[in-house]
């Protein structure tokens, strides 16, 4: 630990986040609010997705599901809770249930846990849609939420816990413990590393931002529809934006963000499909050529141009 | 509820849910190796397999074993350029699972969506055997009876070649015990390319069956994935004939399940199924504890 060198990073961070802030509200275009409050979901979004699978190597295909309950439950509670309340309630909600299906499928080691990330996404989704259906509703529709520059703060605030949740996950004693589990679970839980728990705590807590971030989502869009709010893609898009980045430390995914991000305003508009291609390629080819990501290179590079 | 015509039908979902299963399982057992993108493979044949009748007049049930050779093919390229390097690199050995996750989870997006580029994003379908059979009491379309036969002759025949050939017994002995396998004089690395053809061709071969019967379209892969995953989860991670029972359990479950409650609940049906095993029993139904690493 260097508490002061930390000082000094929370500081730059905070500095240039509120510089940021400031001008985006002051001086730029609607689009631009618009593109900058979906950067700092994605932000948010990635940063939480590396804490439990950037970190211990157990990946979580299915994220999304904590996004698409967050949203879910923010538009049943809309007119009956205050934003703040329900958006809580969303974080909570998620991070119950990443605890309560985490718990007997940490007890097994290897695939199962992927396994079932995959499949509790389209069960929750399936659920939402066949309990919609039967509500005979088809979509909702949300008036009178925040305005978006007040969905912009929320996202940016989000964007900024997650980051420092995870600058901070990885410097402590809870991310030695789960970087040990990456490395070598059984060696870990030998040496007295409570690895089902650390496990379950990491689960949970990358659980609680998307929750929040799906209920913010919703104020954005104004509109609730299952098979939208549980895309596996949104799921595919956190995950290729960590790894482009980079997992091994909190910069990573904040660069794979802003890489993709700037990628989609380009290309999605025109070619959905040519963007998600290009996402699926980035990813096979960062996986197998750049393990490290772009942080890890810029890292390595920095290194060496020091030395 | 028990009817002969329900069973008849369980068997013809069950059978290719068993085909998609032993392709998926057999490149898990032998590599560590999740096919995320098995279920694109299988939309691949179809696709395949609806151009060579639409355009060229090929009849599918010809066409079905050219589509195998065909994704077999693309399953050794995959394995060349791809996993080769993977499972020569340390780095990424060490952490195989969660790597080769991440590698097949990109194929697959890009798959689809560069199908969808390619083929438009409309679902299709064409027209053979619509005629319907009578087997005793019970009814069944000709292309699904097609289907349910050649997808049974399939597994069956997968099993014989792992039961009495010499290749088959060197796939089992890396399943079992890669080390071993190695000592004795089992070539592990061409016992993986031998697999990479298996699996990928069983898939192009599934896909060309359920193109017989069934719409095909860009972003049907997913749900034969995550078919395929419950299945190899109840049979056990590993074990082949586990998948081909496991295939035809599902097939009766859902076939039975979706009698009682309707169509609209199939989905929650399969991953409650899923779910439930996951958490009841992760080593599969007929695994011991033991397997389950």
């Amino acid at each position: 630990m260097r508490p002061l060198h930390d000082v000094r990073i929370i500081i730059a961070a905070l500095v240039t986040t509120a510089a940021v802030v400031v001008g985006v509200l002051f001086f730029a275009s609607d689009y631009f609010i618009d593109f900058a409050t979906s950067l700092a979901m994605w932000i948010a979004l990635s940063e939480s997705w590396t804490l439990l699978s950037g970190m211990t190597g157990y990946v979580s295909l299915g994220h999304v599901v904590f996004f698409g309950l967050g949203g879910y439950l923010t538009v049943l509670t809309f007119g009956m809770l205050p934003i703040w309340a329900a958006l809580a309630l969303s974080g909570a909600c998620a991070t119950g249930l990443a605890v309560l299906v985490g718990f007997p499928c940490f007890r097994v080691r290897g695939p199962y846990f992927v396994i079932l990330t995959f499949g509790l996404s389209e069960f929750v989704k399936y659920i939402v849609v066949n309990v919609e259906a039967r509500a005979s509703k088809f979509g909702r529709l949300i008036f009178g939420g925040p305005d978006p520059n007040e969905v912009f703060l929320i996202m940016v605030g989000l964007a900024v816990a997650a980051f420092f949740l995870s600058y901070f996950i990885r410097r402590s004693r809870l991310g030695a413990g789960l970087r040990g589990i990456r490395e070598d679970e059984i060696a870990a839980e030998t040496t007295g590393v409570p690895v089902a728990r650390l496990k379950l705590i990491a689960f949970g807590l990358s659980a609680l931002i998307p929750g929040i971030a799906g209920g913010a989502f919703l104020f954005r869009s104004g509109y609730f529809e299952p098979i939208q709010a549980f895309n596996p893609s949104i799921s595919f898009s956190m995950i290729t934006m960590a790894v482009i980045g980079g997992t091994d430390d909190a910069y990573g995914p904040l660069i794979g963000a802003v890489a993709l991000v700037t990628l989609s305003e380009l290309l999605w508009a025109n070619a959905p499909e040519i963007y998600m291609t290009v996402l699926g390629l980035l990813l096979v080819v960062f996986v197998i050529w750049v393990p490290d990501g772009i942080e890890g290179r810029l890292r390595n590079w920095w290194k060496t141009q020091r030395a | 509820m028990l009817s002969f015509q329900l069973l008849i039908a369980a068997l013809a979902t069950g059978s290719v849910y068993a085909l998609i299963a032993v392709g998926l399982n057999l490149i898990y057992g032998t590599m560590r190796l999740l096919n995320v993108a098995h279920g694109d493979l299988v939309m691949l044949g179809a696709y395949a397999t609806y151009w060579s009748f639409s355009l060229l007049h090929v009849d599918p049930l010809i066409a079905v074993p050219f589509v195998g050779l065909l994704a077999a093919g693309i399953g050794a390229a995959a394995y060349f350029f791809l996993f080769q390097h993977f499972l020569r690199t340390g780095s990424l050995t060490d952490r195989i699972e969660a790597n080769s996750l991440l590698v097949f989870f990109g194929l697959s997006i890009a798959i689809e969506n560069l199908a969808s580029l390619a083929f438009s994003g409309n679902p299709q379908a064409y027209e053979y055997l619509d005629r319907v059979i009578r087997i005793g009491s019970a009814s069944i379309v000709g292309n699904r009876l097609a289907a349910l036969i050649i997808a049974l002759c399939t597994c069956i025949g997968v099993l014989l070649f792992f039961r009495l050939t010499t290749l088959g017994l060197a796939v089992r002995a890396i399943i079992q015990s890669r080390d071993a396998a190695e000592i004795v004089g089992v070539s592990a690395r061409k016992t993986y390319l031998l697999t990479f053809c298996i699996g990928f061709g069983l898939a192009g071969m599934t896909g060309a069956v359920v193109s017989l019967y069934s719409q095909i379209w860009p972003f049907m892969g997913f749900s034969y994935t995550i078919v395929g995953f419950v299945i190899i989860i109840l049979g056990g991670l590993g074990n082949i004939v586990g998948s081909i029972v496991g295939g035809l359990l599902l097939g009766v479950l859902e076939t039975f399940g979706v009698a009682a409650v309707g169509a609209n609940y199939r989905s929650i049906l399969i991953y409650g199924v899923f779910i439930a095993i996951i958490i009841i029993r992760p080593q599969g139904l007929f695994g011991t504890k033991s397997t389950a690493r």
